[in-house]
């Protein structure tokens, strides 16, 4: 048994452990990380604590620029996700947007269910009730519980698509730039993630050679109906 | 804004750590599984106890190199015996993390990339619920951040929020450029507002890069107010005496994380005079 103290303490102790092997391992990295970022992808995903997306990419600090919410939500006038695309898109330049959903969500569940969540909640994931209602039929004949759950976080990724490939910023850089819009799905159970076909390349890329997502350390590649991680 | 050197010390309410290790197959190249190894250590593992934190800074090359690979053996020991002991406790266990999860933080920090909550701190996926924004602001009016609080205090019942910010945040920056910025404006003005709350203090830095780095930490206490307002951790820690919420700042120069040692009770206190949303 452990107080809570230690449990708080932990983090903070494993951070030190953290810093010092990694200033061990490569002495410029720390000041690398301080001179800057220009990260290559923009990931919009959910706050699930089993979705760590730098650690699933098999990316390292810089890599990454994040934004995460219940349910991997995006609504078109929530001013939160707006500033994160406006930045990350005008500002820093990012080449590729991933919006990744994920298996056994816990938002997409309450979706799903007719009582009501509390406080705020219920106004936050009425896009997700409207994917639903869009949706009535097809998901009322899946009979497993946990597919109808992925079922629906699948569409709900493909209605954010829509959002983010109506948006002014991002309908600017795919044409100025070709800016990479991507609609993931993340399967907790395997830990693999998969490409949905929805945004720029529309079909998961089926037939293209592949698509990749340089990181400095390992690299993110989209192929077929696949994305999978491969070390550098 | 008093920074209080006491630390919080929470009642003793005896909590259950949950330091799980989660394997794939496919991120198991030798640096991840390195510091995957690192992270599923206890604090009893270290070396020595997170009071007295070894500066490995200070150290001679040849002392970083045994201190380094004496807290990796002994991480690995314990990692491999937790492991054994788990699976053979229960054979499941890593499948366990598909069922359901049962995070002990919330973490509110900045989208920058170079902070990746779970890698900084040594968590495991499955103990961190996560949101990350522009300049890690928590607004009144913000549904996004307020339900992202609202499910993990009352869903999950997290024991402890986490607000951390970074020194030289380019969103902090940004909100002190005299320039119209659209889209970014209706956020980075909170910022602003935490400069006009604290106007004096930091007029008073004549150093420019100092005077950002102390309003990204008034930011940070100004944000755990911000969290501290919400009804749900307001009505749960009435009841529960948790969550505990505390502000963080990560420094890029050295990677590590300064506790800015929040007095939460006493924060806590000193809001519910005017935002008290209880019924107590
Ligand atoms: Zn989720
Ligand atoms: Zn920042």
């Amino acid at each position: 048994m452990k107080t809570d103290q230690d449990t708080f303490l932990y983090a903070l102790s494993s951070n030190n452990a953290w810093a010092g092997y990694k200033a061990h391992q490569n002495p410029d990295f720390f000041p690398k990380l301080a001179s800057g970022q220009s990260p290559p992808i923009l990931w919009l995903g959910c706050s699930d604590s089993r979705c760590p997306e730098t650690t699933i990419l098999g990316l390292q600090p810089g890599d990454v620029f994040v934004h995460r919410n219940i349910a991997n939500i995006i609504s078109p006038t929530d001013i939160n996700t707006s500033a994160v695309i406006e930045y990350a898109v005008v500002h820093l330049k990012v080449k590729h947007v991933v919006l990744c959903g994920h298996t056994a969500c816990g938002g997409a569940a309450a979706s799903l269910a007719d009582t009501r969540v509390g406080g705020v909640l219920d106004t936050w994931l009425t896009p997700l009730k409207a994917v639903r209602a869009a949706n009535q039929e097809a998901l009322d004949a899946i009979r497993d519980s946990q597919a109808r759950i992925a079922r629906i976080a699948e569409l709900n990724v493909e209605a954010g698509v829509k959002v983010l490939m109506a948006n002014w910023t991002i309908q600017e850089a795919v044409r100025e730039r070709g800016l990479e819009v991507h609609g993931v799905l993340f399967d907790i159970a395997t830990g693999r993630i998969r490409d949905l076909g929805f945004g720029t390349k529309p079909g998961g890329g089926a037939g293209a050679a592949g698509e990749e997502v340089r990181g400095r350390h390992a690299q993110l590649v989209f192929r077929g109906s696949n994305a999978s991680m491969a070390a550098k | 804004m008093a920074l209080l050197k006491t630390r919080i010390v929470a009642p003793s309410l005896m909590l259950q750590t949950s330091f799980r290790a989660l394997r794939r197959p496919n991120l198991s190249h030798a640096l991840l599984s390195l510091s995957r190894t690192i992270s599923s250590t206890s604090p009893a593992a270290h070396p020595r106890s997170p009071h007295t934190l070894v500066d490995w800074r200070t150290m001679a090359p040849q002392d970083i190199s045994k201190y380094l690979r004496q807290t990796h053996d002994k991480v690995f020991e314990h990692n491999k015996a937790w492991a054994a002991e788990k699976c053979s406790k229960d054979p499941e266990f890593f499948a366990h993390l598909s069922a359901g999860q049962n995070p002990e933080y919330l973490w509110i920090g900045c989208s920058d990339s170079r902070i990746p909550a779970e890698q900084i701190t040594g968590l495991e996926a499955g103990d961190v619920f996560v949101h990350r924004n522009i300049a890690n602001l928590v607004c009144n009016t913000d549904l996004n951040a307020m339900s992202v609080i609202t499910y993990a205090v009352e869903h999950l019942k997290v024991k402890h929020i986490v607000v951390c910010g970074h020194y030289g945040c380019g969103g902090v920056k940004a909100a002190m450029t005299p320039k119209d910025m659209g889209i970014l404006n209706p956020w980075l003005r909170n910022i602003r507002d935490v400069y006009r709350l604290h106007e004096k203090e930091l007029d008073a830095i004549a150093d420019e890069e100092t005077r950002y780095n102390r309003l990204v930490e008034l930011n940070v206490m100004e944000q755990c107010r911000n969290v501290i307002k919400s009804a749900s951790v307001q009505k749960s820690y009435a009841e529960n005496k948790f969550p505990i919420v505390h502000g963080w700042v990560f420094g890029f120069h050295d990677g590590l994380l300064k506790d800015l040692n929040l007095d939460f009770e006493k924060v806590l206190a000193d809001i519910q005079k005017i935002y008290n949303l209880t019924e107590s």
